[in-house]
């Protein structure tokens, strides 16, 4: 169990985290998304022990994170820029870690060289970036962690290799209750992997939910009238948003399923479809109704 | 054992009640047959097992499977009774396809004729014997 309880951070004059909770069951995966410079890596950091909060409490199994060397024994972080010591080759940065971190696993060290299929005698500086974070992952697999904190994992792999990590991840959740909060602005990789997800927009967390509710909750409607549209649709409906395309009407509506189908039915349109919404669509609404908006810029 | 389409906008825990469902209906996963473990599934398809689990329960709760604590999940043999809300949106798509035939020029008559022998034809996948 991972928890921040109202933890805020400070750097200078800039309020990076203001107020911001969360909790993360065992065994479960977060995905942290939010707009750019919203906080997520100060975040992330902060669950690592790495920051010190300004005010609220960090928690993982009920133990404060902060220079807690029993806990970080058992979580692998990995940083949006990754740090190595110069000149060290891939199987020197394994040794290592090996001494560093009490349930580092050589067998599975070595069974993952299949996986990533890089030559170990290679100095990780000469390592392209994208073999770089492959580099990070392997690392932090072979370490058993029980908690995973993952900046951008996915972000700058080929598809390959992205669907393999997403992979890795997933046998570890299923097999050792590992859990992991990973953020990431690919939302279309996150949506498959992920059962909980949080937005974070300047420093506040916006919603956190359960992805499933969260999809459940909002539903995109596109309907059509034989004739004129009902007036009294759009006051009865509340529509988050709205958007007429020719004859037909596009709503973003909050709602169950179910609800939202009687209540249309009631002003018998001619079409009359509901999706639920994608992961990226809801960022996008939520962020609007933040005052985030897609602007389209016209020259 | 099945593919998911992750492209589509269906939720998919959603997705997966609904293809196995379809495996159950059609025969294909036959009663007391054991569905694949949470843990199998969920690194075959890359799909994260709470998702997997919770579709599980699903299944559990509309009665297409039932659940023996540390071996699995298992095919329910008997149909479930309690069918409203879904019959009611397989009842919305009967009535848009039918719409739909009438607009493309289909008699009423070939209509009634289609429906009479498809129940004719399918006994409702109530006989496994």
């Amino acid at each position: 169990m991972i928890e921040a309880a109202r933890v805020s951070k400070q750097f200078h004059e800039i309020e990076a985290l203001h107020d911001v909770s969360l909790s993360v069951h065992k065994g479960s995966i977060y995905g942290l998304v939010g707009s750019n410079g919203a906080g997520k890596t100060t975040l992330l950091k902060l669950l690592a022990g790495i920051y010190q909060p300004d005010s609220g409490q960090l928690m993982i199994d009920s133990e404060s994170v902060f220079e807690n060397n029993a806990i970080k024994a058992r979580t692998a972080f990995i940083p949006d820029n990754l740090y190595f010591f110069p000149n060290y080759t891939i199987q020197d940065m394994a040794n290592f870690y090996g001494l560093i971190y009490p349930k580092w696993n050589k067998e599975r060290y070595l069974k993952l060289q299949d996986v990533f299929n890089i030559d170990v005698k290679r100095r990780v500086k000469t390592l392209s970036k994208g073999m770089q974070r492959q580099y990070a992952l392997w690392m932090g697999l072979a370490m058993m962690p029980d908690v995973m904190i993952l900046d951008e994992p996915i972000d700058g792999l080929d598809p390959v290799m992205r669907h393999k990590v997403k992979n890795l991840i997933i046998q570890d959740v299923a097999d050792r209750d590992m859990t992991a909060i990973i953020s990431s602005h690919n939302l279309r990789d996150l949506e498959d992997i992920c059962d909980y997800i949080g937005i974070l927009h300047q420093g506040k967390m916006l919603i956190q939910k359960d992805l499933d509710d969260l999809k459940a909750d909002v539903h995109k409607i596109q309907v059509a009238f034989a004739g004129e549209i009902p007036p009294t649709l759009l006051q009865d409906i509340q529509a988050l948003h709205q958007e007429q395309r020719g004859s037909v009407l596009i709503l973003i509506v909050r709602g169950a399923h179910n609800e939202i189908i009687r209540r249309m039915q009631s002003y018998h349109p001619a079409i009359l479809d509901i999706l639920p919404l994608t992961l990226e669509e809801i960022f996008i609404h939520e962020m609007g109704d933040n005052g985030y908006e897609i602007k389209n810029v016209l020259y | 054992m099945f593919e998911l389409d992750l492209r589509s906008r269906a939720p998919i825990y959603e997705q997966l009640v609904d293809k196995i469902k379809e495996l159950i209906i059609n025969n294909v996963l036959k009663p007391d047959e054991q569905l694949p473990t949470v843990r199998v599934l969920a690194s075959e398809l890359t799909i994260n097992p709470n998702t997997i689990q919770k579709a599980y329960r699903e299944l559990e709760y509309r009665g297409y499977v039932y659940s023996v604590p540390g071996k699995g999940n298992f095919v329910r043999a008997t149909v479930p009774d309690n069918n409203a809300a879904r019959l009611q949106t397989l009842e919305r798509e009967v009535l848009k396809n039918v719409s739909e035939m009438l607009y493309l020029g289909m008699s009423p008559h070939d209509i009634t004729t289609l429906i009479q022998r498809s129940l004719s034809e399918d006994k409702g996948g109530k006989v496994h014997d």
